[in-house]
């Protein structure tokens, strides 16, 4: 029907398609949700408009008019108990199948988007345009949406059925009463430019309100309370809040007028009009023409608040339902994304090789290269380090190998074939990780390391992971041991581990699995230098012939690999082992050299 | 302090709710007086008119129809009706959109003041943390909510009173049915309320888990690790078993809610109004003729309007209400929470560093039974450089904490120039400090402000900071240059190296005797770690220093190291002393310094 509201300057949403799309997804989650929502709407309006504040006191006032013979009254009303019963009953009886139907289709939609998400390149995560929709797609499932839109649609279809019978009453009694009754239809296009207003004003306040929400972040937030304590930032936060509320009571200001005038406008239509035109007419018809009924009289009254209230429902469920639109649209452009990152169709097979042939690659929105023209061969077995100053592409290397992204040029070759050619889950679960910005689960300490619902065979090999990875006996001490929950997320048992304690857990994820390749991304960047150098240990021994791509800006670390890769803007600028590079005098020379002079004050004799 | 809430007794409703009123009357006085008139405005014309005015004209009709007064009637209605609209859409939109978010703004900072004065043990107490975080979100709908509240129960009060005199008038009998009616169900929507709060309890407790689960397929830090292994499957079915839950619990509550809703409003509405009611005006107006076909219609319209307000001041205004009690009532216990660490009456004096000394000071966080630090005794003469190491959870970070008051000794005292820090008012004690926390912050305002942490900024000085914590990265705007996209799509986002620079920036930037560094250097490359060694001793020279390190390397330059273990000090002296005594310091050090050396 072309109605389009604006979300930038530039993007129109097409709203009745978005509202098909919304119902489409929702009847395939839940059937029951719409049927009973439109069900149980109908029942309630038709009753509440119709049958109870008009056709009842129509039908009892007649018998008034035609002289009143008590008994047809009697009747009446038994017919009226009757049909007012049986409309609560199955009002009601629909209300528990739409309630319990609304969590159903909670649960399946979340399940589509789980599964969508799962498809989803990492770079989208990464990318602030697609995950700020992401994140409103997701407002259709944490703020009910679905139930929203199902609700206003009810709403429509009922107040619109409802409008029709009164419509009709009312002109059975005399269609010139139509005449004041109608205007209140157009009430409907007057709320709909009030909403746009009142949509345009919010948007131009959202800027403000984003200030607000976070300046509220950093006053209740732990990770701030400590530098909010010992410094006087909470004066400039509470600056900037004085500043946003101004800026908003300016712009709600300025739209005073034009809302008031708007509201005005559409309070003669619903009210003005039909009151003072229908009380005027009944009384020039009772006066002048004694063709008025009492009941008739009563039926056109009570039906101004009627159609009032019918057209208004009606007004309110296609302004909110626009709104929905917007969002539907968010949670459509989240399905209908199309992964860059495309699966293969091959399995990875025994690891034999990893190969970089002339790889540059630049993330989506960067001006340069983060890695250019990268070539290097690892071969089985071999221990490579990856060394460089911080944004020097070392992370990024990773990125590459595990297609969280695409090298824009060369080609990547694992095992002499493409990685692009690999199914991505057999490509990535043939390397074991870890990560420097690891996570731990809210499920058991087991089921972290082993990443399933454990068997008994499964809790001792996590156990013995747990143990080479340092952390069993902090584990073995807590309430259920390694089937004690992670985190305090929402048992208050469960385990409160500190950092440190927490990667290792993540650690022995790797110890583990049964990997041929480890990819290790700092993975001791939280541990004191005991912990990291039991871990090390415990690393060197489990990869002992398997092959071991490690990445640090800790140079102690590169000493124990076969060859290291030095990377300084995207570029190897030395490779080699750590004897070659030291004896080359380089960059890694240099680095090594600044690292270790703190330890050399007491090591003269050593060399 | 959970525990002392919950012996506490709790406030009753009604002081709930006059507590909150009381507190926005304080804030904006127009406002709350603006909205109970304008409660009565919107409704007492409307529902007097359904019953009042059509009664007089057909009344009127039936006397025998004189149209001058029924057109002086019409008259009169519509001038009520405009004129009240009128008033109501003036507040509104040029009053009461505005002074809304005034209100807020009152509100909220009152919150956020006392929030910024709380003690930092309650941020590890999940009761109250959580308390803490729900009453300052629900602000914004605790105004809406409570003012909307009572405008509509004024305004049903109102109306109540205003169509039952009118209804009393024509025929008592009528309104004792109307009365009767609505009295006997009440049990019944009581019983719904109850239900109703019952359900969302639990189901909140449900929902805890499901929207834990979904959290973490969209947020962005788990992205990876999700991808990396096989944990998906296991994760959507911890998902699936707590929707389920949720599902159980809604069927559960909604059999019993659905039936009793339906039994009530049969009992109401269907054999009250439209069987017992009419049928008793029915037989006034039909077999006794005492009543006039006016009288029965001004009952009927009466008879609902009376049960609309009936139901909404007895049932829904007190379910709605209790909540919003509820709510006010972690307010309150909010507002009046009160915190241990209290001012003392001297102000402390930012100058020259003196001797601090840590005398037999123990601490147990709350809530623990061990204590973390254990009988400590450090002394720091003026100008020292002094190094605290130790294994993860040693007790090192806790140690700088109750250097700064963010939590207060258990046992022993910290005497700074002899005099204990707890004599000293808590944000003059603070000011003597630059702390840069292993978890530092980076916040969304200019880069100077975050160098500067204040209001008031010295540009140059910053620069010099910056310049002195090695940050190199060019900037469009200098220091006004906004960091982070929250506030300003420009925005720079700075990597954690950078950000890392910033905050020891602070450290430089900020005028005081004493310097804390907790693990600065964590994030930084070996070569921007040297050179903030060396930056921050040239530039800390007439300052005390307090600095926590994992890497040993750095700890060689300390005046004195304390090597911590278990709460306790089991080594200290120079880094020469400490290898010489060949102890733990030794032995990590060796241990770190042994592959650098392999060569």
């Amino acid at each position: 029907m072309g109605r389009y509201i604006k979300i930038h300057e530039d993007i129109k949403v097409p709203v009745a398609k978005n509202i098909f799309y919304a119902l489409r997804v929702i009847w395939k989650a839940e059937k029951a949700l719409p049927i009973s929502y439109v069900l149980s709407r109908l029942t309630d309006n038709v009753f509440e408009l119709f049958i109870q504040n008009i056709l009842f006191l129509k039908v009892l006032l007649s018998v008034f008019d035609s002289g009143g013979d008590f008994k047809a009254y009697f009747k009446d009303l038994i017919l009226f108990f009757i049909v007012a019963a049986v409309c609560k009953i199955s009002s009601w009886a629909l209300a528990y199948v739409r309630q319990v139907a609304a969590k159903k289709t909670l649960k399946s939609l979340n399940n589509m988007v789980f599964e969508k998400a799962a498809s989803l390149d990492v770079s989208c995560y990464e990318n602030p345009e697609f995950y700020d929709k992401y994140q409103r797609a997701n407002l259709v499932l944490t703020s009910s949406y679905f139930d929203l839109i199902c609700s206003d649609i009810a709403d429509i279809v009922s107040g619109i059925i409802a409008l029709i019978l009164v419509i009709v009453t009312v002109a059975s009694v005399n269609p010139v009463y139509l005449l004041f009754l109608l205007p209140t239809v157009f009430v409907f296009l007057v709320e709909t430019f009030k909403s746009k207003a009142v949509y345009r004003r919010d948007l131009k306040m959202t800027g403000n309100n984003r200030t607000k929400a976070y300046i509220q972040r950093t006053v209740f937030l732990k990770d701030f309370s400590k530098d909010m304590r010992t410094s006087n930032i909470f004066a400039v936060m509470m600056k900037r809040f004085k500043a946003a509320i101004d800026a908003n009571v300016e712009i709600l200001g300025s739209y005073g007028w034009k809302l008031f005038l708007y509201s005005v406008f559409s309070t003669a239509l619903s009210e003005f009009i039909p009151i003072v035109g229908t009380y005027a007419y009944a009384g020039y018809q009772f006066a002048k023409k004694s063709s008025m009924t009492v009941s008739g009289f009563s039926v056109v009254v009570s039906s101004i608040n009627t159609v009032r209230e019918a057209t208004l429902r009606v007004a309110e469920g296609f302004d909110d339902m626009t709104q929905m639109a917007l969002y539907f649209q968010n949670l459509r452009d989240f399905f209908e994304y199309e992964s860059k990152i495309v699966s293969g169709t091959k399995k990875v097979g025994n690891f034999e090789s990893l190969e970089f042939r002339n790889v540059s690659f630049r993330y989506p929105s960067a001006s340069k290269n983060s890695v250019n023209n990268v070539s290097f061969k690892l071969n089985k077995g071999e221990k490579l380090a990856v060394v460089g100053v911080n944004g020097a592409g070392k992370s990024t290397l990773v990125k590459l190998i595990l297609r969280f992204y695409d090298a824009d040029e060369g080609e990547i070759l694992l095992n002499g074939v493409n990685v692009k050619e690999y199914d991505l889950e057999s490509l990535r679960t043939s390397f074991a990780t870890v990560f420097q910005d690891y996570r731990n689960f809210a499920v058991s300490v087991f089921e972290n390391v082993i990443c399933r619902e454990c068997s008994d065979e499964d809790k001792k090999r996590a156990e013995e992971a747990l143990k080479k990875a340092g952390v069993w006996e902090k584990i073995r001490e807590l309430p259920s041991g390694g089937d004690t929950l992670l985190t305090r997320e929402f048992d208050r048992d469960g385990a409160g581990l500190s950092g440190g304690e927490n990667q290792k857990v993540s650690a022995a994820r790797l110890f583990a699995s049964n990997f041929e390749v480890a990819i290790l991304d700092e993975p001791s960047s939280a541990l004191d230098p005991i912990a990291e150098y039991k871990m090390y240990e415990n690393l060197i021994k489990e990869t002992e012939n398997k092959t071991v791509i490690y990445i640090s800006h800790r140079l102690s670390s590169a000493v124990l690999s076969d060859r290291i890769i030095v990377l300084e803007g995207g570029r190897i600028i030395e490779t080699g082992s750590h004897s070659e590079l030291m004896k080359s005098g380089g960059r890694y020379s240099e680095m090594f050299a600044l690292q270790a002079s703190g330890y050399n004050r007491e090591g003269d004799d050593n060399e | 302090m959970s525990k002392k809430k919950k012996t506490d007794k709790h406030h009753s409703m009604f002081s709930n709710i006059m507590f909150f009123l009381a507190l926005m009357f304080k804030l904006s006085p127009g406002l709350v007086i603006g909205d109970i008139l304008n409660g009565i405005i919107q409704m007492l014309p409307t529902r007097l008119i359904s019953v009042l005015g059509i009664k007089y004209i057909v009344d009127v009709v039936a006397e025998g129809a004189d149209y001058g007064r029924i057109f002086n009637a019409v008259l009169i209605i519509a001038a009520v009706l405009i004129g009240g609209r009128l008033l109501t859409l003036i507040y509104r939109e040029f009053y009461w959109n505005k002074e809304k978010e005034r209100l807020y703004y009152r509100l909220n900072s009152t919150l956020y003041e006392k929030a910024h004065s709380l003690d930092l043990e309650n941020y590890d107490n999940p009761d109250f943390y959580n308390n803490f975080i729900l009453t300052i979100e629900s602000s914004s709908e605790n105004i809406q909510g409570l003012l909307g509240l009572v405008q509509r129960y004024v305004g049903s009060l109102a109306s109540l009173i205003a169509v039952a005199s009118v209804i009393l008038a024509i025929d008592p009998i009528c309104l004792g049915i109307i009365a009767a009616t609505v009295i006997v169900f009440l049990p019944i929507s009581k019983k719904i309320g109850q239900l109703q709060m019952g359900r969302r309890i639990e189901n909140t407790k449900y929902h805890r888990r499901s929207d834990y689960f979904q959290r973490i397929f969209y947020l962005q830090d788990y992205a990876k690790e999700v991808r990396m292994n096989n944990i998906r499957p296991l994760l959507i079915d911890r998902y699936n078993d707590a929707a389920d839950d949720v599902i159980d619990n809604q069927r559960k509550y909604w059999k019993k809610i659905a039936s009793l809703y339906a039994v009530q409003q049969i009992g109401v509405q269907a054999l009250g109004f439209m069987f017992i009611m009419p049928l008793y005006l029915g037989y006034c107006v039909l077999v006794k003729h005492t009543l006039s076909a006016g009288d029965f219609v001004a009952s009927f319209n009466g008879a609902y309007s009376i049960a609309m307000s009936m139901n909404f001041l007895t049932i829904w205004a007190n379910a709605i209400f209790s909540e919003r009690a509820k709510m006010i009532e972690k307010y309150r216990e909010f507002l009046s929470s009160d915190y241990k660490i209290k001012d003392g009456e001297k102000t402390a004096e930012n100058g020259e560093p003196k001797t601090i000394e840590i005398k037999n000071m123990s601490f147990t966080y709350p809530g623990n039974d061990k204590p973390t630090l254990k009988n400590i005794n450090i002394t720091v003469k003026p100008y020292e450089k002094i190094a605290l190491v130790g294994y993860n959870g040693a007790g090192k970070t806790t140690l700088t904490n109750l250097l700064l008051r963010l939590y207060d000794v258990t046992e022993g005292e910290i005497l700074i120039d002899g005099e204990n820090i707890k004599d000293f008012t808590v944000q003059s004690h603070r000011d003597r400090f630059a702390a840069v926390y292993q978890d530092f912050q980076t916040f969304a305002c200019s880069i100077g402000e975050n160098v500067a942490l204040d209001t008031d900024t010295d540009k140059e000085k910053i620069e010099e900071a910056l310049r002195h914590s090695g940050f190199s990265k060019k900037l469009d705007k200098g220091t006004d240059t906004e960091l982070l996209r929250e506030f300003d799509d420009d925005g720079v986002m700075l990597s954690g190296g950078e950000s890392q620079k910033v905050a020891i920036a602070r450290a430089f930037y900020k005028k005081c005797p004493y310097i804390i560094l907790d693990e600065p250097s964590a994030n930084l490359d070996p070569i921007a770690e040297y050179n903030l060694n060396k930056a921050m001793l040239e530039a800390a020279d007439s300052k005390t220093v307090i600095f926590i390190s994992h890497r040993l390397s750095t700890t060689v330059v300390a005046d004195k190291i304390y090597v911590m273990e278990n709460g306790e000090i089991i080594e200290s002296g120079s880094h020469d002393e400490l290898m010489k005594q060949n102890g733990t310091y030794a032995k990590m050090f060796a241990l770190q310094a042994e592959k650098y050396k392999a060569q």
